[in-house]
Protein backbone atom coordinates (compact mmCIF):
# COMPACT_ATOMS: atom_id res chain seq x y z
CA UNK A 1 0.00 0.00 0.00
CA UNK A 2 1.40 3.37 -0.95
CA UNK A 3 0.57 6.75 0.55
CA UNK A 4 0.74 10.25 -0.94
CA UNK A 5 2.02 13.13 1.17
CA UNK A 6 2.77 16.82 0.84
CA UNK A 7 6.39 17.57 1.72
CA UNK A 8 5.32 20.61 3.76
CA UNK A 9 3.58 18.17 6.09
CA UNK A 10 6.76 16.12 6.54
CA UNK A 11 8.82 19.12 7.68
CA UNK A 12 8.72 19.51 11.50
CA UNK A 13 7.59 15.89 11.88
CA UNK A 14 9.49 14.24 14.78
CA UNK A 15 12.15 11.57 14.17
CA UNK A 16 11.36 8.80 16.67
CA UNK A 17 13.29 5.63 17.53
CA UNK A 18 11.60 2.27 18.08
CA UNK A 19 12.44 2.79 21.77
CA UNK A 20 10.07 5.77 21.80
CA UNK A 21 12.59 8.61 21.99
CA UNK A 22 12.23 11.67 19.74
CA UNK A 23 15.79 12.55 18.65
CA UNK A 24 15.10 15.38 16.20
CA UNK A 25 12.58 16.82 13.81
CA UNK A 26 12.67 17.04 10.02
CA UNK A 27 14.02 20.39 8.85
CA UNK A 28 14.07 19.95 5.09
CA UNK A 29 13.71 17.25 2.46
CA UNK A 30 16.72 16.38 0.30
CA UNK A 31 15.95 15.12 -3.22
CA UNK A 32 18.20 12.69 -5.09
CA UNK A 33 20.38 13.93 -7.95
CA UNK A 34 17.78 13.14 -10.64
CA UNK A 35 15.04 14.87 -8.63
CA UNK A 36 12.69 11.92 -8.86
CA UNK A 37 13.21 10.53 -5.38
CA UNK A 38 13.68 11.60 -1.78
CA UNK A 39 17.30 10.98 -0.77
CA UNK A 40 16.94 11.92 2.87
CA UNK A 41 16.26 14.65 5.38
CA UNK A 42 18.14 17.42 7.10
CA UNK A 43 17.32 17.66 10.80
CA UNK A 44 16.80 20.22 13.51
CA UNK A 45 16.63 19.82 17.24
CA UNK A 46 13.18 19.60 18.76
CA UNK A 47 11.51 22.69 20.18
CA UNK A 48 11.09 26.27 19.05
CA UNK A 49 14.61 27.45 19.89
CA UNK A 50 16.56 24.43 18.71
CA UNK A 51 18.88 24.94 15.74
CA UNK A 52 19.89 22.71 12.82
CA UNK A 53 21.78 19.49 13.61
CA UNK A 54 25.09 18.40 12.07
CA UNK A 55 23.57 15.02 11.37
CA UNK A 56 21.03 14.03 8.74
CA UNK A 57 18.99 11.00 7.81
CA UNK A 58 19.37 9.10 4.53
CA UNK A 59 16.21 7.46 3.14
CA UNK A 60 17.68 3.94 3.39
CA UNK A 61 17.92 4.38 7.18
CA UNK A 62 14.25 5.35 7.53
CA UNK A 63 12.20 2.48 8.95
CA UNK A 64 8.87 4.12 8.16
CA UNK A 65 7.43 7.49 7.21
CA UNK A 66 4.05 7.84 8.84
CA UNK A 67 1.44 10.54 9.25
CA UNK A 68 2.74 11.54 12.69
CA UNK A 69 6.42 10.57 12.80
CA UNK A 70 9.50 9.44 10.89
CA UNK A 71 10.47 6.12 12.47
CA UNK A 72 14.08 4.92 12.77
CA UNK A 73 15.53 1.84 14.48
CA UNK A 74 17.87 3.71 16.82
CA UNK A 75 20.28 6.64 16.99
CA UNK A 76 22.74 4.79 14.68
CA UNK A 77 20.41 5.64 11.78
CA UNK A 78 21.51 9.28 11.87
CA UNK A 79 24.48 9.99 9.58
CA UNK A 80 26.84 12.97 9.15
CA UNK A 81 24.96 15.75 7.35
CA UNK A 82 27.47 16.11 4.50
CA UNK A 83 26.94 12.50 3.46
CA UNK A 84 23.22 13.19 3.11
CA UNK A 85 23.74 16.38 1.12
CA UNK A 86 26.22 14.65 -1.24
CA UNK A 87 23.37 12.52 -2.50
CA UNK A 88 21.49 15.58 -3.62
CA UNK A 89 21.82 17.34 -6.94
CA UNK A 90 23.80 20.57 -7.04
CA UNK A 91 20.70 22.37 -8.33
CA UNK A 92 17.33 22.12 -6.64
CA UNK A 93 18.74 19.88 -3.95
CA UNK A 94 16.28 20.70 -1.26
CA UNK A 95 12.64 21.55 -0.87
CA UNK A 96 13.27 25.25 -0.43
CA UNK A 97 15.06 25.31 -3.82
CA UNK A 98 12.11 23.77 -5.63
CA UNK A 99 9.50 26.00 -4.02
CA UNK A 100 8.81 29.13 -6.00
CA UNK A 101 10.21 27.65 -9.23
CA UNK A 102 8.14 27.92 -12.39
CA UNK A 103 6.76 24.80 -14.03
CA UNK A 104 7.01 24.85 -17.85
CA UNK A 105 5.60 22.31 -20.27
CA UNK A 106 7.85 21.00 -23.04
CA UNK A 107 5.71 23.03 -25.44
CA UNK A 108 6.66 26.22 -23.62
CA UNK A 109 3.58 27.01 -21.55
CA UNK A 110 4.06 28.22 -17.98
CA UNK A 111 1.67 26.26 -15.75
CA UNK A 112 2.38 28.04 -12.51
CA UNK A 113 4.62 28.31 -9.47
CA UNK A 114 5.52 25.39 -7.18
CA UNK A 115 4.15 25.71 -3.62
CA UNK A 116 4.59 22.10 -2.50
CA UNK A 117 6.01 18.75 -3.56
CA UNK A 118 3.95 15.54 -3.50
CA UNK A 119 5.75 12.30 -2.66
CA UNK A 120 4.56 8.71 -2.70
CA UNK A 121 5.83 6.39 0.01
CA UNK A 122 5.82 2.93 -1.53
CA UNK A 123 4.90 -0.38 0.05
CA UNK A 124 7.60 -1.69 2.44
CA UNK A 125 9.21 1.78 2.29
CA UNK A 126 11.53 0.76 -0.55
CA UNK A 127 11.58 4.23 -2.06
CA UNK A 128 10.06 7.64 -1.61
CA UNK A 129 9.09 8.80 -5.08
CA UNK A 130 8.43 12.40 -6.11
CA UNK A 131 5.16 12.09 -8.04
CA UNK A 132 3.91 15.65 -8.43
CA UNK A 133 4.00 19.33 -7.63
CA UNK A 134 1.34 21.43 -6.05
CA UNK A 135 1.32 24.69 -8.01
CA UNK A 136 -0.52 27.98 -7.97
CA UNK A 137 -1.88 27.80 -11.49
CA UNK A 138 -1.46 30.35 -14.26
CA UNK A 139 -4.10 31.19 -16.93
CA UNK A 140 -2.88 28.22 -18.96
CA UNK A 141 -4.85 25.82 -16.73
CA UNK A 142 -8.04 27.85 -17.00
CA UNK A 143 -8.38 28.77 -13.34
CA UNK A 144 -5.72 31.29 -12.45
CA UNK A 145 -4.52 31.51 -8.88
CA UNK A 146 -5.94 28.26 -7.56
CA UNK A 147 -3.85 25.45 -6.10
CA UNK A 148 -3.71 22.35 -8.29
CA UNK A 149 -1.64 19.16 -8.43
CA UNK A 150 0.48 18.37 -11.50
CA UNK A 151 1.77 14.82 -12.02
CA UNK A 152 5.43 14.24 -12.87
CA UNK A 153 7.05 11.65 -15.12
CA UNK A 154 9.24 8.92 -13.59
CA UNK A 155 12.44 10.71 -14.50
CA UNK A 156 12.46 14.43 -14.17
CA UNK A 157 14.19 16.97 -16.36
CA UNK A 158 14.85 19.76 -13.91
CA UNK A 159 17.02 22.42 -15.47
CA UNK A 160 18.76 25.09 -13.48
CA UNK A 161 15.91 27.57 -13.83
CA UNK A 162 12.73 25.78 -14.72
CA UNK A 163 11.01 22.53 -13.94
CA UNK A 164 9.89 20.97 -17.19
CA UNK A 165 6.99 18.55 -17.59
CA UNK A 166 5.46 16.95 -20.72
CA UNK A 167 2.51 18.97 -22.10
CA UNK A 168 0.27 15.92 -21.68
CA UNK A 169 0.57 16.35 -17.89
CA UNK A 170 -2.08 19.10 -18.07
CA UNK A 171 -4.71 16.45 -18.83
CA UNK A 172 -4.00 14.79 -15.49
CA UNK A 173 -4.11 17.84 -13.22
CA UNK A 174 -6.16 17.28 -10.04
CA UNK A 175 -7.51 19.47 -7.26
CA UNK A 176 -6.76 17.28 -4.24
CA UNK A 177 -4.73 14.26 -3.13
CA UNK A 178 -7.69 11.87 -3.32
CA UNK A 179 -7.53 10.43 -6.79
CA UNK A 180 -4.18 12.06 -7.58
CA UNK A 181 -2.38 8.74 -7.19
CA UNK A 182 -4.52 7.22 -9.94
CA UNK A 183 -3.90 10.29 -12.12
CA UNK A 184 -0.12 9.89 -11.70
CA UNK A 185 -0.33 6.20 -12.63
CA UNK A 186 -2.47 6.93 -15.69
CA UNK A 187 -0.14 9.76 -16.77
CA UNK A 188 2.97 7.60 -16.46
CA UNK A 189 1.32 4.70 -18.24
CA UNK A 190 0.47 6.98 -21.17
CA UNK A 191 4.05 8.30 -21.30
CA UNK A 192 5.39 4.75 -21.25
CA UNK A 193 3.11 3.79 -24.13
CA UNK A 194 4.46 6.57 -26.32
CA UNK A 195 8.04 5.41 -26.09
CA UNK B 1 -5.63 -6.96 36.33
CA UNK B 2 -5.31 -3.23 35.61
CA UNK B 3 -2.48 -0.87 36.63
CA UNK B 4 -5.09 1.55 37.99
CA UNK B 5 -6.60 -1.02 40.38
CA UNK B 6 -3.24 -2.05 41.88
CA UNK B 7 -1.90 1.50 42.14
CA UNK B 8 -2.05 2.73 45.74
CA UNK B 9 -2.59 -0.78 47.12
CA UNK B 10 -0.85 -1.80 50.35
CA UNK B 11 2.23 -4.01 50.24
CA UNK B 12 2.00 -6.45 53.19
CA UNK B 13 4.77 -8.62 54.62
CA UNK B 14 3.44 -12.15 55.34
CA UNK B 15 5.96 -12.96 58.09
CA UNK B 16 4.96 -10.13 60.40
CA UNK B 17 1.59 -9.30 58.74
CA UNK B 18 2.51 -5.65 58.71
CA UNK B 19 2.14 -3.03 55.99
CA UNK B 20 5.59 -2.42 54.54
CA UNK B 21 4.72 0.04 51.77
CA UNK B 22 2.31 1.19 49.09
CA UNK B 23 2.30 0.56 45.32
CA UNK B 24 3.40 3.77 43.55
CA UNK B 25 4.07 2.59 40.00
CA UNK B 26 5.28 -0.08 37.61
CA UNK B 27 8.61 -0.68 35.90
CA UNK B 28 7.93 -2.33 32.52
CA UNK B 29 10.59 -3.98 30.35
CA UNK B 30 9.46 -3.54 26.72
CA UNK B 31 11.94 -6.20 25.55
CA UNK B 32 10.19 -8.97 27.51
CA UNK B 33 6.79 -7.17 27.67
CA UNK B 34 6.67 -7.90 31.40
CA UNK B 35 6.58 -5.95 34.65
CA UNK B 36 10.16 -5.98 35.92
CA UNK B 37 9.38 -4.47 39.31
CA UNK B 38 6.79 -2.53 41.29
CA UNK B 39 7.69 0.92 42.57
CA UNK B 40 6.93 1.26 46.28
CA UNK B 41 6.58 4.32 48.46
CA UNK B 42 6.53 4.64 52.27
CA UNK B 43 8.95 1.71 52.61
CA UNK B 44 12.02 1.82 54.86
CA UNK B 45 14.34 -0.51 52.93
CA UNK B 46 14.08 0.85 49.39
CA UNK B 47 11.88 2.03 46.51
CA UNK B 48 11.38 -1.00 44.27
CA UNK B 49 9.97 -4.48 44.68
CA UNK B 50 11.33 -6.91 42.03
CA UNK B 51 8.50 -8.93 40.44
CA UNK B 52 10.25 -12.22 41.37
CA UNK B 53 9.96 -11.38 45.08
CA UNK B 54 6.19 -10.87 45.05
CA UNK B 55 4.31 -13.78 46.62
CA UNK B 56 0.83 -12.78 45.42
CA UNK B 57 -0.91 -9.83 43.81
CA UNK B 58 -4.23 -10.20 45.61
CA UNK B 59 -7.56 -8.42 45.30
CA UNK B 60 -6.79 -6.05 48.17
CA UNK B 61 -3.07 -6.25 48.84
CA UNK B 62 0.29 -7.20 47.37
CA UNK B 63 1.86 -9.89 49.55
CA UNK B 64 5.62 -10.21 50.05
CA UNK B 65 7.54 -12.39 52.51
CA UNK B 66 9.05 -9.51 54.47
CA UNK B 67 9.97 -5.84 54.32
CA UNK B 68 13.44 -6.82 53.06
CA UNK B 69 11.90 -7.79 49.71
CA UNK B 70 11.75 -4.09 48.92
CA UNK B 71 15.20 -2.97 47.79
CA UNK B 72 17.09 -0.21 46.09
CA UNK B 73 16.82 -0.55 42.26
CA UNK B 74 19.55 -2.51 40.47
CA UNK B 75 21.05 -1.15 37.20
CA UNK B 76 18.56 -2.88 34.88
CA UNK B 77 15.60 -1.60 36.89
CA UNK B 78 17.03 1.90 37.33
CA UNK B 79 17.44 2.19 33.53
CA UNK B 80 13.74 1.52 32.97
CA UNK B 81 12.45 3.50 35.94
CA UNK B 82 11.28 7.09 35.95
CA UNK B 83 8.86 9.36 34.17
CA UNK B 84 10.29 8.72 30.69
CA UNK B 85 9.29 5.06 30.87
CA UNK B 86 5.79 5.44 32.29
CA UNK B 87 3.13 4.03 29.95
CA UNK B 88 -0.10 5.61 31.19
CA UNK B 89 -0.86 9.01 29.66
CA UNK B 90 1.64 8.61 26.81
CA UNK B 91 0.88 8.85 23.08
CA UNK B 92 1.03 5.61 21.09
CA UNK B 93 2.77 5.45 17.69
CA UNK B 94 2.81 2.40 15.42
CA UNK B 95 6.15 1.30 13.97
CA UNK B 96 4.82 2.78 10.69
CA UNK B 97 4.83 6.26 12.26
CA UNK B 98 1.10 6.79 12.77
CA UNK B 99 -0.39 7.93 16.07
CA UNK B 100 -3.27 5.70 17.18
CA UNK B 101 -4.14 7.12 20.59
CA UNK B 102 -3.09 7.67 24.20
CA UNK B 103 -2.70 5.02 26.91
CA UNK B 104 -5.40 5.18 29.59
CA UNK B 105 -4.56 1.97 31.44
CA UNK B 106 -2.59 -1.27 31.15
CA UNK B 107 -3.86 -4.82 31.68
CA UNK B 108 -1.44 -7.45 33.02
CA UNK B 109 -1.35 -11.06 34.18
CA UNK B 110 -1.04 -11.00 38.02
CA UNK B 111 0.73 -14.37 37.98
CA UNK B 112 3.49 -13.79 35.43
CA UNK B 113 3.57 -10.00 35.26
CA UNK B 114 3.16 -10.18 31.48
CA UNK B 115 1.55 -7.15 29.81
CA UNK B 116 -1.60 -8.53 28.19
CA UNK B 117 -3.20 -5.38 26.77
CA UNK B 118 -2.75 -1.63 26.36
CA UNK B 119 -6.03 0.22 26.89
CA UNK B 120 -6.06 3.31 24.67
CA UNK B 121 -8.60 6.10 24.53
CA UNK B 122 -9.38 4.82 21.04
CA UNK B 123 -9.45 1.05 21.70
CA UNK B 124 -7.42 -1.90 22.93
CA UNK B 125 -4.01 -3.03 21.65
CA UNK B 126 -2.59 -6.47 22.46
CA UNK B 127 0.38 -6.38 24.85
CA UNK B 128 2.33 -8.63 22.47
CA UNK B 129 2.61 -5.68 20.04
CA UNK B 130 4.61 -3.54 22.50
CA UNK B 131 7.98 -2.56 20.99
CA UNK B 132 9.33 0.36 23.00
CA UNK B 133 8.56 2.84 25.76
CA UNK B 134 10.35 6.19 25.60
CA UNK B 135 9.97 9.76 26.74
CA UNK B 136 8.22 10.76 23.48
CA UNK B 137 5.95 7.82 22.82
CA UNK B 138 5.04 4.18 23.33
CA UNK B 139 5.79 2.26 20.12
CA UNK B 140 3.64 -0.70 19.04
CA UNK B 141 4.06 -3.02 16.07
CA UNK B 142 1.73 -2.30 13.12
CA UNK B 143 0.60 -5.90 12.77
Amino acid sequence: MSVLMRCSEIATRPVVTMAGEALAQVKDIVYAADGGEVAGFTLAGRGIFAGPLDRGLVWSSVAALGADAVMITDEEALAPLQGVLDRASSHRGSRSDVLGAEVLTDTGTALGEVVDVIVEVGAENRRCDVVGYEIVSSEALGHRGTKVLVPLPDTLSASGEHLMVPASATAFVRDDLAGFGAAVDAFREQLGGQR
Amino acid sequence: MLFSTVLGRQVVGSSAADTVGQVAGFVVDPATRRILAVEVKKADSGTVLPWSRISTVGEDAVIVSSAESITVPDDATAALEGKAHVLVGKRVLTSAGNQIGTIDDVDFDPQSGAITALLLDTGTVSGSRLVGVGSYAVIVDVH
